[in-house]
C-alpha cells in the first residue's frame, strides 16, 4: 500500500529560487493493485518515485509506504520497498549472483533464502545462464532483469519500478510485463512507471499522470476515456494536458 | 547499527578492490617489485659512479709565485695523487678554466708575518657544486696537510726543536654511536616520510573510488534504497579504505626490509653486525593505524562530497600536499619533540617514527599523538556520516559544485567567498604592514595597526560600495538593560579565558619568548589612562567594527549561530597566535552574540574594552596588597575565581537574553 500526500519537492535554480519538480501530489496504490505513473520526460515521475524510495526528502506533505512514513521511519520503508530506477546502477566488478546476494545480505536474509530467491526468479525471468558472467559483460536487458532481482530479493509488499522496460527489446519487455503481473496475483501493490501509453493500458489497473509536476488525472483507463471522450490513450493524455493549460491561462487572465 | 551489515559491506568493497587491477597493482604488485629495482640499481650506480670519478681525476694549472723549497715540497706532495694532471699557470689558464676543461686553479702566495716568519698561503679556485670539484678538494686538503706537516718537521729540526712537538696535542675520537644507531637515525629521517606517504597515496587511491567512484557509476543510490543505514555504509567503507591502506604499507615495509637486508649483506654492512630493527618496524607499522584511520576518515568525506573520481582525487591534492610537508619534518634534525607537537596530526607521528628509530621515546608522547589523533578521527567520521544525510551532497549535480556556487552568488557583496578574500587580504595586510608599524614605536603601531589596518579598510570598503555603514556595521544604540548586563558578563568572561589561558600554558607551556613578547604590551611607558586607550579602548572599537560589524555581513543566511561561530573562528585565526587560539575564539563567541542578538555593536565594543582593561589592571596593579587575593603573582588568577565567574556569568547571560529578546529573534 502507497498513500501520496499532498508531496511536493524543488531543487535550488541557480538563481536562487526554487524549481518544484513536483509540486502537490496525492494519489495512492493499494495491494494488489498495479499503478502506472504517466507523464513525459521532466514531468517529476523519477522525482516522485525517489522520495518514496527515501533518497529524497519532501519540501512538504509526506507519504507512506505500508503503513510507515517516509520521513519519520525511512528505514522501515525500505524494508518494505523494493525499488528500481534508471540510477540504481549496478557493480560492474561483481557477478549478478554476488550482486544479489550482496543486497540480500544487506536486507537480513540469510544465506539459504537468498539462494532460494535466487533460484527462483532466475527461473521466472530467464537468466540461468547469465549468474555467474561478470555484470560487466551482460547486454542491458540481462543486467535489468539483475536489477530486478535485487530489488525485490527480500520479497517486499510494495514494488516501485521507473521506466522497467526503457530500452530493452520486446520479449525482454514482454518478459518483465508478465513478471509484474505476476507480482499483482501475490497480492503485491507495484507503482511502475512510463510515458510509453501502451505499456500503462496494457498492465495498468489505474493510471495517475503528472505533467510539469502536478497531477493531471488520477482514475481507472475506463474513468479517464469516459472523462476524455477519446479512446485512444495518446488522446486521453493530450486532453487533459491541454485542460491544464486551459486552467493556468485562466488563472492567469485572473490577474 | 547492525554489526553484520558493516561487515557486509566491507567484505564486498574488499572483494571489488581486489577485482580492480588499478588498485592491486598500485598496493600490491608496484611495491614488490620497486624497491628491489631501487636498491640494486641503486647501488650499483652509486659505486660505478664514485670510481669513475674517482679515475677521472682532475687537471689542475698550478701558479707558483714562490719558488722556493717550501713550495716545490708542496707541489710534490700535489703531484703525487694519482689521476691528477698539472699545467703551470698561463695566460691561457683562466679561459680553459672557464671552460671547465681545467677543473681547479692553485696558486701559492708566501708573506712575512710581524714576527718575521714566513707563511704560505695557498689558493685553490674550484667549483664545489661540482662533484669533481667536492672531490678534488678533498684530495688537495689532505696533501697540502700532509706536505705541511713535513715541511714544519724540517723546519723544527733545523731550528734544534723535537718534531714531536707537533704531536703534542692530538685529538682521539670515541665514536660511541654504535653501526646500528646511525642506521637507526638515517632510517628514522627516511622512512617516516616514505611511510605517511605511502599510506596517504594507498589510501586516496580506494577512497575516491569508494563514494564518489559509486556516484560516477550510479551505483550510490542502488546502495542508499537498500534497507542498509548510512551509519553501516560508511563504518563498512571506512574499514575497507583503512585495511588496504595498511595492507600497503605492509608490503611496502616487508619489500624495504628485504631489500635493504639484501643491499647491507651485499654492502658488508650487515657482517659488521648491523642488523636492520625488525621490532622497529614493527612498532611503526602499528603507530600508522591511528594515522591511516584519520586519513581514511578524511578522504572519505572528501570522497563523499565529490561528485565523481576527478573531483574527488582534485580535492585529495591538498590534503597530500599540506601532509607531505608537514612529514618532511622528520629531515630535520633537532627537532624536539614535546606535548604541543604530540597535538598536531601526521607531524606528531613523524616525529614518533623517528624516536622510535634511534630507540628513545616517551610513553605521554605516544599517547597524546594517538589520543589526538583518534579525537580527529571521530570528527572526520562524524562529518561523513553526517555528509551521507545529505540529499544535496549525495545528488550534487554539474553546476552546482559548492565552490562554485559560492563564487557565482554574486547577488550581493556579502557573501562567504568575498567575506574569505577581506579575511586574507586583512590578514596579510597585518602580518607585513602591522608587524613593522610595531617594530619602531608598540605603542603607536598598535593604535596606527588598529586604525589604519582594521578599521579603516571596512570604513572605507563600506564606503565605495555605498552601503549604510550605520545599518550594515549594527552602529545602533543598545538598550539601557543591555549595556548595564555588559560588565556583568565581560568581567567574569574575561576572568574565565584567563584561567583557560593558565590551563592551556599547564599542558602547553609558552616559550619564554612569546611571553617576553607579550609582556612588553604591559611595559609601555607612559600612563595608564594613555595604556588603557591602546590596549583596551582601540581593539575594543576597532575590532569590534571588522569582526562583529563586519564580517558577519558575509556569512548571514544558514543562522545566526553559524555566524557566530564562523566570525569567533575567523576572530581566533586573526590574532596569529596558536597559544591564544582557543581562548580567543571563546571571547569572539561572546561577542559575537552580543552584537548579533542584541542588534547593536555598542554591546560587544564595550564588552571587548573591558575584556582588554582587565588584563592591564592584573598586570599594572600586580603588587597592590589586595591583589593577593585574586591573584598567586604575575596575571595568573586564583581557581576559585571560576566559581563566582561562572554563576555571575551564566545569571547575566540569562538575563541579557531574555531582555534582548526582539521580534526578529523570539
Ligand atoms: N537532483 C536534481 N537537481 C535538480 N533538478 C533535478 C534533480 N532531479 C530532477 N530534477 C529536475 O526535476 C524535473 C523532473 O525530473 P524527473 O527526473 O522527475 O522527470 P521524469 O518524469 O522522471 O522524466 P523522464 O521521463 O525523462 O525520466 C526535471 O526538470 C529535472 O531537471
Ligand atoms: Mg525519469
Amino acid at each position: 500500500m502507497i498513500e501520496v500526500m499532498n508531496l511536493v519537492k524543488g531543487f535550488p535554480k541557480k538563481d536562487g529560487s526554487t524549481y518544484y519538480a513536483v509540486n502537490d501530489v496525492s494519489f495512492e496504490a493499494r495491494d494488489g493493485e498495479i499503478v502506472c505513473l504517466l507523464g513525459v520526460n521532466g514531468a517529476g515521475k523519477t522525482t516522485t518515485m525517489r522520495i518514496l524510495s527515501t533518497v529524497f526528502k519532501p519540501i512538504s506533505g509526506t507519504a507512506r509506504i505500508q503503513g510507515w512514513d517516509i520521513v519519520k521511519d525511512p528505514q522501515k520503508v525500505r524494508e518494505n520497498l523494493g525499488f528500481l530506477s534508471g540510477d540504481t546502477g549496478l557493480y560492474n566488478r561483481l557477478r549478478p549472483r554476488e550482486f544479489i546476494t550482496y543486497f540480500g545480505r544487506l536486507y537480513g536474509l540469510e544465506q539459504r533464502q537468498i539462494n532460494q530467491r535466487i533460484d527462483e526468479m532466475a527461473d521466472l525471468l530467464d537468466m540461468k545462464d547469465f549468474m555467474d558472467k561478470k555484470i560487466d559483460l551482460l547486454s542491458s536487458g540481462m543486467k535489468q532483469k539483475v536489477s530486478i532481482v535485487r530489488s525485490i530479493i527480500h520479497d517486499p509488499p510494495v514494488m516501485i519500478f521507473d521506466e522497467p522496460t526503457s530500452g530493452l527489446d520486446i520479449l525482454t519487455a514482454r518478459n518483465i510485463v508478465s513478471f509484474i503481473r505476476s507480482c499483482k496475483e501475490r497480492g503485491k501493490c507495484v507503482l511502475f512507471s512510463t510515458h510509453i501509453m501502451r505499456e500503462a493500458e496494457r498492465l495498468a489497473d489505474r493510471i495517475v499522470m503528472i505533467h510539469k509536476g502536478q497531477l493531471l488525472a488520477n482514475g481507472t483507463l475506463d474513468d479517464l476515456r469516459a472523462e476524455s471522450g477519446a479512446s485512444d490513450l495518446d488522446d486521453v493524455f493530450v486532453f487533459y494536458v491541454n485542460r491544464q493549460n486551459q486552467d493556468m491561462e485562466l488563472k492567469h487572465n485572473e490577474f | 547499527m547492525s554489526f553484520r551489515n558493516i561487515i557486509t559491506v566491507y567484505r564486498k568493497e574488499l572483494l571489488e578492490m581486489l577485482r580492480d587491477k588499478r588498485t592491486l597493482f598500485t598496493t600490491i604488485l608496484l611495491p614488490i617489485i620497486l624497491y628491489p629495482l631501487i636498491f640494486v640499481g641503486f647501488s650499483s650506480l652509486m659505486s660505478r659512479q664514485s670510481v669513475k670519478l674517482e679515475e677521472k681525476g682532475a687537471t689542475i694549472a698550478i701558479a707558483d709565485s714562490v719558488n722556493n723549497d717550501t713550495s716545490r715540497e708542496l707541489i710534490k706532495g700535489l703531484e703525487g695523487i694519482e689521476f691528477f694532471k698539472y699545467l703551470p699557470y698561463n695566460a691561457a689558464s683562466e679561459q680553459l678554466f672557464a671552460e671547465k676543461e681545467i677543473q681547479a686553479i692553485v696558486s701559492i702566495t708566501d708573506s712575512l708575518g710581524e714576527d718575521q716568519l714566513r707563511s704560505y698561503k695557498i689558493g685553490v679556485r674550484f667549483d664545489k657544486s661540482d662533484e669533481q670539484g667536492q672531490m678534488l678538494i678533498g684530495k688537495i686538503n689532505r696533501s697540502i696537510n700532509d706536505s705541511e706537516k713535513k715541511v714544519v718537521e724540517q723546519e723544527l729540526r733545523r731550528s734544534g726543536l723535537n718534531p714531536n712537538l707537533l704531536n703534542m696535542v692530538r685529538i682521539a675520537e670515541f665514536d660511541v654511536s654504535t653501526a646500528q644507531k646511525k642506521l637507526g637515525t638515517i632510517l628514522g629521517m627516511i622512512l617516516p616520510y616514505l611511510l605517511i606517504i605511502l599510506l596517504l597515496s594507498g589510501a586516496s587511491v580506494v577512497a575516491a573510488d569508494l563514494v564518489a567512484g559509486e556516484k560516477e557509476r550510479r551505483t550510490l543510490e542502488t546502495l542508499l534504497v537498500s534497507s542498509a543505514q548510512r551509519t553501516e555504509i560508511v563504518v563498512g567503507k571506512y574499514l575497507t579504505i583503512i585495511t588496504i591502506a595498511m595492507v600497503n604499507v605492509l608490503v611496502n615495509l616487508v619489500s624495504l626490509f628485504f631489500s635493504a637486508k639484501y643491499m647491507a649483506s651485499q654492502s658488508g654492512l650487515e657482517t659488521a653486525g648491523v642488523s636492520l630493527p625488525l621490532n622497529s618496524f614493527l612498532i611503526l607499522f602499528l603507530a600508522l593505524i591511528p594515522l591511516a584511520t584519520l586519513f581514511a576518515a578524511i578522504l572519505l568525506s572528501i570522497s563523499t562530497f565529490s561528485r565523481n573520481m576527478k573531483e574527488a582525487r582534485s580535492y585529495e591534492q591538498p590534503l597530500l600536499t599540506v601532509s607531505m610537508l608537514l612529514a618532511m619534518i622528520s629531515f630535520f634534525p633537532a627537532f624536539e619533540f614535546n606535548n604541543l607537537m604530540a597535538l598536531i596530526p601526521i607531524i606528531n607521528i613523524s616525529l614518533l617514527f623517528k624516536a622510535v628509530m634511534i630507540g628513545d621515546f616517551q610513553i605521554s608522547h605516544l599517547l597524546i599523538t594517538i589520543g589526538s589523533t583518534l579525537v580527529l578521527d571521530v570528527l572526520a567520521i562524524w562529518a561523513t556520516i553526517k555528509l551521507f544525510n545529505s540529499e544535496g551532497v549525495l545528488f550534487r549535480t554539474e553546476d552546482d559544485s559548492s565552490i562554485k556556487s559560492i563564487r557565482s552568488n554574486k547577488r550581493s557583496f556579502f557573501n562567504p567567498y568575498n567575506g574569505l578574500v577581506f579575511f586574507v587580504i586583512a590578514l596579510v595586510l597585518l602580518f607585513y604592514l602591522g608587524g613593522s608599524m610595531q617594530k619602531q614605536d608598540l605603542a603607536k603601531g598598535l593604535v596606527q595597526t588598529q586604525i589604519l589596518l582594521i578599521a579603516l579598510p571596512v570604513l572605507l570598503t563600506l564606503r565605495l560600495l555605498k552601503q549604510n555603514s550605520k545599518e550594515v556595521l549594527r552602529l545602533k544604540a543598545p538598550r539601557l538593560k543591555e549595556i548595564i548586563l555588559v560588565p556583568f558578563m565581560a568581567i567574569p568572561a574575561a576572568i574565565l579565558v584567563s584561567l583557560l589561558s593558565q590551563l592551556i600554558d599547564h599542558f602547553f607551556p609558552f616559550p619564554s619568548e612569546y611571553l617576553e613578547q607579550l609582556g612588553r604590551l604591559f611595559q609601555m611607558k607612559m600612563p595608564l589612562w594613555q595604556q588603557f586607550l591602546v590596549i583596551a579602548v582601540a581593539p575594543g572599537i576597532c575590532e569590534e567594527l571588522m569582526f562583529r560589524g563586519f564580517f558577519p555581513r558575509f556569512f548571514e543566511g544558514k543562522s545566526k549561530s553559524t555566524t557566530v561561530w564562523i566570525t569567533a573562528l575567523l576572530f581566533a585565526a586573526f590574532h596569529l597566535d596558536p597559544f591564544r587560539f582557543v581562548p580567543v575564539f571563546f571571547l569572539g563567541l561572546l561577542l559575537g552574540y552580543l552584537t548579533i542578538r542584541s542588534g547593536s555593536i555598542y554591546n560587544s565594543m564595550l564588552s571587548h574594552t573591558i575584556n582588554n582593561g582587565l588584563a592591564l589592571v592584573l598586570v599594572s596593579f600586580a603588587d597592590k596588597p589586595w591583589m593577593k587575593y585574586l591573584s598567586s603573582g604575575g596575571d595568573a588568577l586564583r581557581i576559585w575565581l571560576a566559581i563566582p565567574a561562572l554563576i555571575i556569568f551564566s545569571g547575566a547571560l540569562y538575563l541579557f537574553h531574555r531582555v534582548s529578546k526582539t521580534e526578529e529573534n523570539s
